[in-house]
């Protein structure tokens, strides 16, 4: 045997971060300078939730470097005419015209001032993969910072892509940008389309496997039976779009059918607002004096402020409050005398009376004995008053979780599923403790998202602070600046820096198409638009729009890989150094993302391990030389200085800042970068600069266990989770109504019903259907199939389509190359595997090849992943179909949170026979 | 037992067929030849094309293999591969023939008579081996290849003795018992199939050509060539269509069986075992030699 | 004595390929050729169907049918089990490929790449000639398990000395060991848990266990 299966060249240590689940860190062996294999760097056993293993993308990153259709060299585009049909006429030009012509068109915009006559920002950034690109773009984000206003809600995808009805709710109610079960240590979840083993990760796959190893059941529900339904207890078919009302009805069954000993009394009474009284207006009676959110106390049988010492406060009343006032929305004030007065759980309790497990059986095909079986078996595992210790703490242990996926956690529905499936866990106490529900990262209410920890601050009513947008008379923003306006419609999306990237993206394409928002100015295209590492041509809804739109932008500067459909449009390509190819320091560790809970952290290099082959450029010699070009520099280095590269270079006992008046290389911005983070990670004891990081790899230090959960800093801050009553929410949609309506602007209002203390259970399967018949003016009856997608491993984020790797090992992965659909109907409806058959939705169609399977619902297509590539040299030719055209893009069909759902209702006509 | 992925081969096209359907028909025209031609020497018009067609065959072989000039590579297994032992009787076979045609010996015929049956069976046995393949491995593949062989031997011979005016009217009673006796282990092979449980599509392959290959290519044959016993007028165009017919049919059915039934073992799920497993020394603990 | 055989347990298995993508890059396999993969099955029918992952490749048997048949013998077979290909010897015939009950080799007659016929500079440094026209399957990363044995490491425990797919399975669901070591890793699962071997009625007696629960299994 010949094959020498050793590494017999050198070993480079570096990452992959090309989807939210990484960083993996992994090792490259190079052979007279050519990377030839990607090993998993298993220095990190022990310290990495799956000992350092690497999930199968990185594997692509060789061809992904190698592969003979990369762009090398700097492009401009020679045919003014911009179309799917125009060619782009490219021609390679050096790099230093690249750079001018780019300069020359951000110094005109900056010149007229960097908001236009509309008030939008003139530059625009875009890009995917979950703002997992900032990871590749060296210091470049420096230089967007510099510059000022710049414009991230011209979306490729988030948003519809997204988790966002989570997103937003869960960092609310639990600093839980994403949640997970403390998998480790939980005996029983259920999952509603949560595919954890496609979307979760090296870490996800790795910490389920150990959890079913140890007997921990998971009971999945999903249309269709994904590669995680494959290795779940059960698989229960639900319909597509009625997860809600199966909650509903395990909600349901915990609380008419179990009595109320049985759930968690203390965490319900101590740690939530349940026992929080509630006026008649539907906002919580508040002391006249201080304001405060009044209780029933049991031993003084009477209504007292919520943070009284020494009360026993009541669950369920209701009861009678002889004086309190309510707070309305714009300090509107009531006051009362003697009003009865529920508690915020009647309210919830009253809120599923009639939605009984017989009653979602109907809705969603799913048995009522099977409801009522799982809800009383969540409620058995839950071990409802046992604690464990955590270093060296005794924390309440509740081995139980439920779990959401995508499209039922955002769009339409996605506030009733988020709500219900977190009071599941408030009911029995498992929210935040080891075995429960947790959050791992968190992004609208700070930017340690390494530990979530960080950004607890007590707030009003007992509650966590949260940065909403201001919904006040004199803070809204009554002039949006971003073109999706995340200030102005959706104050969930919170109010920091990285906020506006969770507003409507649809609705800026949809404003920048004149297609909504009539009462403000229709926005412009910006001056400049840079977009890198993602493909909205592909990734986006109703994708023939959004590529008519793109054709309208005038000036699209494309940090290029391929000749994909986005850069089609594009006016200049500059070519960056790959993944292998570029510098770049990480934090690592602690808890972030779906199942990346670590017991260390600390910093990890991803490094150059062959030199950019052609004339590709590091991003961060890139942001230099366009600061310079623009007269920028001193903003640039001050604020690689202040820390966005990841960590500020001075602080209190050090300074390893950057003269601001010169260039840096990237070598010396990360050097300084290596050292200020190591600074920071060993007190001071240790700086270790790039040399150091490039022979080793990354540098850690303990993380414990405790900051994997919220419950303890919680009961340290004397804090309660905001459940299961959103008087704020419901507070801020009302104010919101009242500007929006100030301003004469109707077109909302739809969104602005969400805003409800409580979500009313909503039939979205109704709501889909009047879509269809109010905007796309067709007959819901002609679209009996509902059109899924769902994640896969080879594919997710990473922009590997053209990687062969990837198409090959995706072959092995059933339903990679066509449309699913169930064995039965389809030989009902005349269709064999291998036919040709064309998925038809209100707005556009594409074809692809059937395959049958009858691990799916009759009234269900799947298209895996996202294809339907046109241009992408290599995908273009696999001919897979994608959900992404068929999917309807207007304003009904984004909630209130400014998100829609990744599906929509189809028909299937078979067009042509196997060959 | 769960079962999958059991898919048609594609590693032996139509080159290895062609062995088969060749060296088949070779080998068994040169037995009956030899028998023909008692004491000798042998009869050229039937040795020359019976060793062409054997000489065919393997040079198909020769075509399809990934290595041809390491073919001398082919003879260094005897101890257990059918292969190697087709190919040594081969080797001998061959230049055997030819000076049997020369050399009226009869042990030289004896010789060529009984390595042409070792051809035979070796064909039929590389076969067997094939574990692989449900429909190669049926141990009633053996007498169905080796009848086959012998049927067509026979029809060729009566069709070489025919065309050159001198037909062999002892080749009747022999092709008549031979299609009788292919017949049925032709049926026999499909029914140990059926109860082998072999692979779905297999048997369906093997289904679809069942008319075709037992009722043309053997029943009507028989009943043609018991006609030509039945009309002496018309004996020779009847006894004519027999031996084509015949002839077609083992052709047919050696390429329905390579390139139309040879559907793979596939996976499966086994059946589940409790406790340290019984294990088994590997057959041959020979010391490696690229370990040092 | 030693005999080296490969645990895959099914109920962790998630089909990801990131064992299939980890062989190509460990043994420079061109495109489509995979020594080892996982196959995704499916069994039953709506509403009662059920979806397993298998990894499959060479199941290093005992009594191997695709060493028997050898004409060249250029499959061989070593004194702990690892039944090998001497690319020198082989000619390429495909015999071993449909004695094989496992579909565990590949023959490759034309040079071919991820992207058409030129190799990429990747490919090129690691093409090798001599697995043209002849035939290839996994090998148990024999030259790993050599060399990590020559220094000291324990295969399938150590990295170095463990096959390249069960270092880079992410659900830890295959194991590499010693079965004749009462102690091995691989020893203690089959002890510990239920068990099959494919195709158990050829007698091949396999060095590839597979461990399942069976729960959902409906016989």
């Amino acid at each position: 045997m010949h094959a020498k299966t050793k590494p017999h060249g050198k070993k480079v240590s570096t990452y992959c971060y090309q989807c939210v689940n990484g960083p993996d860190l992994l090792t490259v062996e190079v052979i007279d300078g050519v990377a030839t294999r990607i090993e998993p760097n298993f220095d990190l056993r022990g310290e990495h939730p799956a000992d350092g293993k690497i999930c199968v993308k990185p594997f692509g990153l060789i061809q992904k470097t190698y592969n003979p259709n990369r762009i090398l060299h700097p492009m401009k585009r020679t045919n003014p005419k911009k179309g799917k049909d125009e060619d782009p006429g490219w021609v390679q030009i050096s790099w230093d015209e690249a750079l001018d012509l780019v300069a020359e068109r951000l110094k005109k915009a900056r010149e007229k001032g960097v908001l236009d006559e509309n008030g939008n920002p003139r530059l625009a950034f875009t890009t995917g993969g979950a703002a997992t690109p900032f990871k590749y773009m060296g210091s470049f984000p420096a230089f967007l910072v510099a510059w000022g206003p710049f414009d991230q809600s011209i979306g490729a995808g988030g948003t519809v892509k997204c988790y966002h009805s989570e997103h937003m709710f869960g960092e609310l109610w639990h600093r839980a940008f994403t949640v997970l079960p403390d998998t480790p240590s939980c005996d029983y979840i259920i999952s509603f389309g949560n595919n954890i083993n496609a979307s979760g990760g090296v870490t996800g796959v790795r910490r389920h496997a150990d959890a079913r190893a140890r007997g921990m059941k998971r009971i999945q529900f999903e249309p269709h039976l994904s590669v995680t339904g494959a290795t779940s207890s059960e698989w229960i078919p639900i319909r597509p779009q009625t997860d809600s009302a199966v909650l509903y009805a395990m909600l349901h069954v915990l609380m008419h059918e179990t009595p109320l000993e049985r759930l968690d009394v203390p965490f319900l009474r101590d740690y939530t607002s349940s026992p929080y009284l509630v006026g008649p207006n539907g906002f919580y009676l508040r002391d006249p004096e201080s304001r405060k959110p009044l209780l029933w106390d049991l031993r003084s049988n009477r209504a007292v402020p919520y943070d009284t010492e020494g009360t026993e406060p009541a669950l369920l009343g209701p009861f009678r409050v002889e004086e309190a006032i309510e707070v309305g929305p714009d300090e509107e004030t009531w006051n009362h005398r003697n009003v009865e007065a529920p508690t915020a759980l009647d309210k919830a309790r009253a809120l599923v009376s009639d939605k009984s497990p017989e009653w979602a059986e109907g809705i969603s095909d799913v048995p009522a004995a099977t409801i009522r079986r799982i809800a009383n078996e969540f409620l058995e595992h839950a071990r409802i008053g046992e604690t464990v210790e955590i270093d060296g703490r005794v924390l309440p242990y509740r081995p139980v979780a439920t779990v959401l996926g995508k499209s039922v956690n955002n769009g339409w529905g996605g506030y009733d599923c988020v709500w219900a499936h977190t009071m599941m866990q408030v009911l029995v106490g498992a929210l935040e403790v080891p075995g429960g529900l947790l959050g791992s990262t968190v992004h609208l209410s700070g930017d340690t998202d390494w530990d979530r920890m960080l950004t607890v601050e007590p707030g009003e009513d007992g509650f966590m602070k949260h940065p909403f947008n201001p919904t006040s008379k004199e803070e809204w923003e009554r002039h949006p600046v971003n073109r999706h306006a995340e200030q102005s419609i959706t104050p969930m999306a919170g109010h920091n820096q990285g906020a506006q990237l969770f507003g409507a993206t649809t609705l800026a394409w949809l404003r920048l198409q004149g297609r909504a928002g009539q009462n403000w100015p229709r926005p412009k295209p910006p001056d400049v638009w840079f977009v890198y590492k993602c493909n909205p041509a592909i990734s986006f809804s109703e994708t023939e729009k959004i590529c008519e739109e793109m054709a309208q932008f005038p000036f699209i500067v494309a940090f290029a890989y391929q000749m994909d459909e986005t850069v089609h449009f594009a006016d200049v390509l500059l070519p960056e150094a790959t993944d292998l190819e570029s510098d770049q320091l990480l934090r690592i560790g602690g808890t972030h993302y779906f199942e990346n809970h670590w017991v260390t952290e600390g910093w990890a290099l991803r490094q150059a391990a062959v030199e950019p082959l052609g004339e590709a450029k590091d991003f961060s010699w890139i942001a230099n030389q366009l600061a310079r070009r623009l007269g920028m520099l001193e903003q640039y280095n001050s604020m690689i200085n202040f820390g966005v590269c990841g960590v500020p270079l001075q602080g209190e006992e050090y300074d390893f800042s950057l003269a601001v008046d010169r260039e840096h290389d990237q070598e010396e911005v990360w050097d300084a970068v290596c050292k200020a983070a190591t600074f920071e990670l060993t007190g001071g004891k240790e700086v270790l600069g790039l040399d150091w990081f490039r022979e080793h790899g990354f540098k850690t230090r303990p993380f414990s266990r405790l900051h994997w959960y919220l419950f303890p800093l919680m009961q340290d801050m004397g804090l309660r989770f905001e459940l299961p009553y959103q008087e704020r929410y419901y507070r801020m949609g009302r104010e919101l109504a009242n500007r929006l309506h100030e301003e004469g602007i109707h077109w909302w209002d739809r969104q602005l019903e969400e805003y409800e203390p409580l979500p009313e259970w909503r039939d979205i399967n109704r709501i889909y259907d009047e879509m269809i018949e109010r905007d796309c003016g067709a007959n819901p009856a002609d679209f009996p199939f509902w059109a899924l997608t769902a994640r896969s491993m080879q594919y997710a984020w990473g922009a590997n389509v053209s990687v062969q790797l990837m198409t090959e090992l995706s072959e092995n992965v059933f339903g990679h190359d066509g449309v699913v659909m169930n064995r039965g109907k389809a030989r009902e409806m005349g269709i064999e595997d291998g036919d040709t058959i064309e998925v038809i939705s209100p707005v556009a169609s594409v074809t692809g090849t059937a395959r049958l399977r009858e691990g799916i619902r009759p009234d269900v297509v799947l298209m895996v992943a996202q294809f339907g590539q046109w241009k992408t040299p290599h995908a273009r030719e696999l001919k897979r179909p994608g959900i992404n055209p068929l999917v309807p893009m207007n304003l009904d069909s984004l909630d209130a949170g400014g998100a829609m759902k990744d599906l929509t209702k189809v028909k299937i006509r078979r067009v042509g026979e196997a060959s | 037992m769960i079962r999958f992925g059991s898919t048609l081969q594609n590693y032996w096209d139509w080159r290895a067929a062609g062995n088969f359907i060749f060296g088949g028909t070779g080998s068994g025209l040169l037995i009956l030849a030899t028998l023909m031609s008692w004491p000798g020497p042998l009869e050229p018009a039937a040795g020359l094309p019976a060793v062409v067609l054997i000489g065919l065959g393997l040079f198909l072989v020769w075509l399809e293999i990934g290595r041809p000039w390491r073919f001398l590579h082919v003879f260094f297994h005897p101890q257990t591969s059918w292969m190697t032992r087709e190919g040594s009787v081969a080797v001998l076979l061959l230049p055997l023939a030819l000076l049997a045609i020369v050399f009226a010996q009869g042990w030289l015929l004896a010789l060529t008579g009984v390595l042409a049956i070792a051809f035979l069976y070796c064909q039929a046995r590389i076969l067997q081996a094939s574990k692989g393949i449900p429909a190669w491995r049926e141990p009633a593949v053996v007498p169905l290849i080796v009848i086959s062989g012998l049927t067509e031997g026979t029809a060729l011979l009566f069709l070489i003795s025919a065309v050159a005016g001198q037909p062999q009217s002892w080749t009747e009673p022999l092709l008549v018992i031979l299609l009788a006796a292919r017949g049925y282990a032709w049926v026999r092979y499909r029914a140990a199939l059926t109860a082998a449980e072999a692979p779905a599509e297999a048997l369906a392959a093997l289904g679809r050509f069942n008319p075709l290959l037992l009722g043309g290519g053997n029943v009507l044959p028989l009943v043609l060539a018991l006609a030509a016993t039945a009309l002496p007028t018309q004996q020779l165009p009847l006894m004519f269509s027999a031996a084509l017919l015949a002839l077609a049919g083992g052709w047919l059915s050696k390429f329905v069986i390579i390139r139309k039934a040879a559907h793979l073992q596939g996976y499966a799920v086994g059946r589940l075992r409790r406790g340290r497993p019984q294990i088994r020394p590997p057959v041959r603990r020979k010391p490696d030699r690229f370990v040092s | 004595m030693t005999r080296w055989v490969m645990v895959a347990d099914l109920n962790r298995c998630v089909g990801c390929q990131t064992c299939t993508a980890a062989c190509k890059h460990t043994n420079a396999t061109l495109p489509q050729v995979q020594w080892r993969k996982v196959i995704d099955i499916e069994w039953g029918s709506y509403p009662d169907a059920h979806r397993l992952f298998m990894p499959v490749g060479c199941q290093h048997c005992a009594d191997p049918p695709c060493m028997s048949v050898c004409p060249s013998t250029a499959t061989g077979q070593r004194e702990d089990g690892i039944v090998t290909i001497d690319y020198d010897l082989c000619i390429g015939c495909g015999y071993c490929m449909v004695a094989c009950p496992y579909q565990a080799r590949y023959k490759v007659t034309r040079p071919h790449f991820a992207y058409g016929d030129e190799p990429m500079p990747s490919e090129a440094v690691r093409f090798d000639e001599g697995r043209m026209g002849v035939a290839q399957k996994c090998t148990f990363c024999s030259d790993r398990v050599d060399e990590g044995l020559a220094r000291g490491l324990t295969p399938g425990i150590d990295p170095e000395a463990t096959p390249g797919c069960v270092n880079a399975c992410i659900a830890d669901a295959l194991s590499f060991g010693d079965i004749e070591d009462e102690n091995s890793n691989v020893s203690r699962l089959l002890e510990e848990k239920t068990w099959f071997q494919m195709h158990g009625e050829l007698e091949t007696e396999t060095g590839f266990y597979y461990l399942w629960d069976g729960g959902k299994q409906e016989e």
